[in-house]
């Protein structure tokens, strides 16, 4: 595959925290190894595209949240997602994002059902965590670093897997571990954006999007920002 | 007497802090100030016409030219370090004036409005800034419109082209609606009113439950902030009997000139998408240093670089520096620009020739310090 599509999903809402960049890295990695990514921004208005292979959620405030879920569960939107993961299609989605796809979640007082692609639940906490955070993570192998700002306890079902466990910060509320993830589906509270401060899950996700092993990026300046940032949290 | 007393004591800590500390010893009076009479803004306010500013962007250079304005009418007291939270207030107020034009931080702005009761409240626009502190841009919208809502005897001025304004002026007794013509908002995607999908038509918003900026009661040219805010501290002080400033852009922006060297830097601050994004439609030379910096007022992550296109950066000679360096770095290497990274700004302006003209876009701590030393 010398061509990927990238989805990024509802940025006018979910892009209050710099998440958008994901988009850009993942499209600025995958021009190192021959692959020309394509970026299809989809706003609230519009179906999702079928045919994507990464498709992006970001971090949001809860009235934008909402209107974000509401547009995913309208039409044929969350047949598409089912049927993209069935064919092996990537989902990343952090903090709101990482919410809306769980089981259910709360946002402005109500209680509502989330798209069930992640079996989470979240709730509010009593504070708001903010601050960096560093996880180790068992599905990559390495650590992560990222920032979280929320107020979310995401709790784990059976069938998901934490995606990272904590070393610096709070993660899903419990300080123990951060995110979830359920085959190619991965969620988690780290911005950053995280694929900006972690290259090497930027290029898992390509790998993991178009099935097949790259060579090493000789990158040096990703390199040396993301080593800092795993050497100061 | 014992207000009397407390500010005595305030004066002499600053004082103390000014001969030994080298600080403008405002923000310590205050400080005392509020400890020693909790209540210090209540009763200094009371016999002084109030004017509050706030906003994301542009407060300190508004307040400014506010009390350019209206010090024709009358004695101002200010607090011109651009001390902002209560402790600055305080400060501001101890002295005997007829006026008093305060600039105050948007979280604070709920507080400062019951205790001091101003007679005039300028609102300038909402955008996101800080989120490790302010947490969420419709926290902050919530509080001013409820701060509005409860202060009757306040005429709030603001721009309605930003639906935050627009919402607290929508909330007040009072309102003088200002509109620039309309104008895309980062933010706007949520009618903060209603929490609907704001309905877009260029540069215009107009939701099914009200919210608007049609019908304002003022209407103007669209133009650059600095001729925005210049123009609307105008329209407050005609409200309080004063004439207008001819406005020059150029002293309302936060930009100051120095030479390193021989080298001419303008230096300009930047601190959040928005102010970044308004800086770079003024770098117009080829030589461009970026400082960033996340200490408490920058704000404490910098994930946030990734909302401004730097688009505009392409092909000048691009150097980086601050304690987030590698952060502008990357973000820019990704955006297919090659920055030189330093380590301090020393080290940056050395770069660039003697006689050359180099655009410094600084975050908040590092404006300060240039402009300061």
């Amino acid at each position: 595959m010398s061509q990927i599509r990238i989805v990024r999903i509802h940025n006018e809402l979910l892009g209050t925290y710099g998440d958008q960049g994901n988009a850009e890295v993942l499209e600025f990695r995958a021009k190192f190894h021959g692959i020309t990514a394509n970026i299809i921004d989809v706003s609230y208005n519009d179906d999702l595209p079928t045919n994507g292979d990464i498709y992006l959620l970001g971090g949001a405030e809860d009235a934008a949240q909402l209107l974000s879920l509401e547009a995913l569960q309208r039409g044929a939107n969350l047949e598409t997602l089912h049927f993209a993961i069935e064919r092996g299609a990537v989902i990343l989605a952090v903090c709101a994002g990482f919410q809306i796809i769980g089981n259910r979640f709360v946002a402005n007082g109500q209680e509502v059902d989330g798209l069930g692609l992640l079996d989470v639940i979240s709730i509010p906490g009593d504070k708001r965590l903010v601050g960096d955070i560093k996880t180790t993570s068992t599905v990559l192998g390495f650590e992560l670093t990222g920032f979280e700002n929320h107020m979310g306890r995401t709790i784990l079902g059976p069938t998901a897997q934490a995606f990272g466990k904590v070393i610096t910060g709070h993660g899903n509320g419990d300080s123990k571990y951060d995110g979830a993830v359920n085959g190619n589906i991965f969620g988690t509270y780290m911005h950053g954006p995280i694929l900006a401060r972690n290259p090497e899950f930027a290029d898992l996700l390509l790998t993991r999007a178009t099935g097949r092993k790259y060579a090493q990026i000789t990158d040096p300046l990703a390199l040396k920002y993301a080593t800092w940032r795993r050497k100061v949290i | 007497m014992r207000l009397k007393l407390s500010i005595l004591i305030a004066k002499l800590a600053a004082l103390l802090s000014k001969k030994f500390l080298r600080r403008s010893g405002e923000t310590i009076a205050g400080r005392v100030l509020l400890a020693l009479y909790p209540k210090a803004i209540t009763e200094l306010a009371k016999g002084k016409k109030i004017i509050c500013v706030s906003g994301t962007n542009g407060k300190t250079s508004t307040t400014k030219a506010l009390v350019t304005i209206i010090s024709k009418l009358g004695s101002v007291a200010t607090s011109p370090s651009g001390s902002n939270l209560e402790r600055g207030v305080a400060a501001a107020l101890m002295n005997n004036s007829e006026f008093a034009v305060l600039e105050v931080d948007e979280l604070h702005l709920s507080r400062v409005i019951e205790e001091a009761k101003p007679k005039v409240v300028l609102l300038l626009n909402l955008t996101r800034d800080q989120l490790h502190r302010m947490h969420e841009v419709k926290r902050v919208a919530d509080r001013w419109a409820k701060s509005a809502s409860t202060a009757p005897d306040t005429l709030f001025v603001g721009d309605i082209d930003d639906p935050f304004v627009a919402l607290a002026l929508n909330s007040a007794a009072q309102a003088e609606r200002i509109s620039f013509g309309g104008r895309k908002h980062q933010d706007g995607a949520v009618c903060p009113s209603c929490g609907k999908y704001l309905k877009w038509v260029r540069n215009n918003f107009k939701c099914s439950c009200g919210l608007s900026n049609a019908n304002p009661d003022q209407s103007f040219e669209a133009g650059s902030a600095a001729y925005r805010n210049a123009t609307m501290a105008n329209i407050v002080g005609k409200f309080l009997g004063a004439k207008p400033i001819a406005i020059d852009e150029k002293s309302l922006e936060r930009s100051v000139d120095q030479v390193y060297a021989g080298v001419k830097a303008n230096i300009r601050l930047t601190k959040n998408p928005a102010s970044w994004s308004e800086a770079l439609t003024s770098v117009t030379g080829e030589n461009a240093v970026l400082i960033v910096n996340s200490r408490e007022v920058d704000g404490i992550d910098t994930s946030w670089l990734w909302d401004i296109s730097f688009a505009k950066l392409s092909g000048k000679r691009v150097v980086v520096c601050g304690e987030r360096a590698l952060d502008i770095a990357y973000r820019l290497h990704v955006e297919g620009i090659e920055a030189e990274i330093t380590s301090s700004f020393t080290e940056a302006i050395a770069k660039f020739d003697a006689g050359s003209d180099v655009h410094v876009l600084a975050a908040y701590t590092a404006f300060y310090e240039l402009v300061n030393s």
